[in-house]
């Protein structure tokens, strides 16, 4: 009886209607929050660090001080994708440069995304740990601050930039490099970046109406 | 309509009479065991009714079993039976209700609402990833293949405990690949969508979709329940 049961419901199984059974759904959720507080814990602990991409979608970076080695500049023009609702004042274009930075540290950093009605403000590196960032390439229309630059080399041709391994701009364009940077009172306005890994000690994320 | 069913039945299997006289410890023809059966068996019997009433039941009490477990049904679902005159759209309705039903529908339509939201978030043209290399690349990955996992999800249901628990895994690992997962919002997109179709399960079999291998099994109850009366 019960063998010829269960090859029933094997054979009718695709077409048998269903429903969440609370147990089996318990079964996975709580373990799978458990690990998602885990990884959200070490995220913020600045154990692991979380790789960003973020294009088209204006993005403020604001810090107290940015520290990095390895520094290069060139000029650029990015283009969102047809019909994108960012940009549409200037046929979809930003004229923006290109900032890489091999690897920095951000004290006291802020980041806030506009999501349209509201931005998103991740904040991290607060508590004397300071935010790493490796192979942070922004794409950026402001950027102010007080810096410095180390063996600073301005209007080489942005093809032949080394400081940042892997990361050249287009030939013929000005550029500018440097092996080291101190940025103080960091204020960015970016549209996009690229292969950027924090990590994020100290991370706090919240939904506010205004950002950094 | 019982008696002489149940001398047909007991004409035809003779194997029920034999059973009882086993199970009593006086009497071991055929013929006794009526006689000499009323006290112990209805020990023995009491349980067997009981399918029958569920719908498990033989040929002829089989009917009322049936139109039992359609009546309650239909009083379970009034709003489904009793509609007058189905229209093209209501019978679309139904239709997509049925298919919504059949599968794991919220959790797949979750992980793709996730998937899609941390896809979203990025949305770097594809030169741009594949400049990046892989790890920029896993930020891509990860998020489409949630997507593939909700889309597989419903249209390949049977698989659905491989995807739930892929989906899950995959949600957790975009926290790290991709914008902290579409920051947070698709990765618990993912990890519930994930859960509610891993959770989802097909109810068991009703008795009157099974009703050909039931049959069997039950036979010798009614027969067997059949023979003190004659």
């Amino acid at each position: 009886m019960a063998s010829s049961e269960t090859t029933a419901s094997s054979t009718t199984e695709p077409a048998a209607q269903g429903k969440v059974r609370l147990r089996r759904f318990a079964a996975l959720m709580i373990p799978a929050t458990v690990a998602g507080g885990v990884m959200v814990a070490l995220t913020a602990q600045g154990v692991l660090a979380a790789q960003f991409a973020i294009s088209g979608i204006a993005f403020t970076v604001t810090a107290d001080q940015l520290k990095g080695t390895g520094f290069e500049q060139w000029g650029w023009i990015d283009n969102t994708i047809q019909d994108s609702p960012n940009l549409q004042d200037t046929g979809g274009q930003a004229t923006v440069f290109v900032s890489a930075i091999h690897s920095g540290t951000l004290t006291n950093m802020c980041q806030s995304i506009n999501l349209g009605a509201i931005n998103l403000v991740l904040r991290a590196g607060r508590n004397g740990t300071p935010v790493q960032a490796t192979d942070l390439v922004v794409d950026s229309d402001t950027l102010s601050g007080d810096a410095t630059f180390d063996t600073l080399a301005v209007g080489q041709d942005a093809s032949t930039l080394d400081t940042v391994p892997g990361i050249i701009g287009p030939p013929g364009d000005f550029g500018q490099q440097a092996k080291g940077v101190i940025i103080n009172h960091l204020r960015q306005d970016n549209y996009a970046t690229t292969a950027a890994s924090f990590t994020l000690p100290g991370l706090s994320m919240s939904f506010s109406s205004d950002g950094c | 309509m019982s008696p002489s069913d149940s001398a047909a039945d007991s004409g035809g299997i003779p194997i029920p009479p034999e059973f009882a006289p086993l199970s009593t410890p006086s009497g071991d023809e055929p013929h006794a065991a009526p006689v000499a059966q009323p006290s112990p068996d209805p020990d023995t019997l009491a349980p067997e009714p009981e399918p029958a009433a569920l719908g498990y039941s033989p040929d002829v009490p089989a009917f009322a079993g049936l139109e039992l477990a359609e009546a309650a049904r239909a009083a379970a679902e009034p709003a489904e039976e009793f509609e007058v005159e189905p229209s093209a759209l209501h019978r679309a309705r139904m239709r997509f209700r049925n298919w919504r039903r059949t599968r794991p529908f919220w959790g797949g339509l979750l992980i793709l609402f996730g998937g899609g939201e941390i896809l979203f978030s990025e949305k770097a043209p594809f030169k741009v990833i594949l400049h990046i290399g892989l790890q920029g690349l896993a930020g891509y990955l990860l998020p489409a293949v949630m997507v593939l996992c909700g889309a597989l999800l419903w249209f390949s249901p049977a698989q659905r405990t491989f995807y739930s628990i892929l989906s899950v895994l995959l949600a957790l690992g975009t926290w790290l690949t991709s914008n902290l997962g579409g920051f947070i919002i698709g990765m618990l997109l993912g990890l519930v969508g994930g859960s509610l179709a891993f959770g989802w399960a097909p109810r068991r079999p009703q008795p009157t979709a099974e009703a050909p291998p039931a049959t069997t099994p039950p036979t010798a109850a009614p027969s067997a329940q059949a023979t003190p009366q004659t």
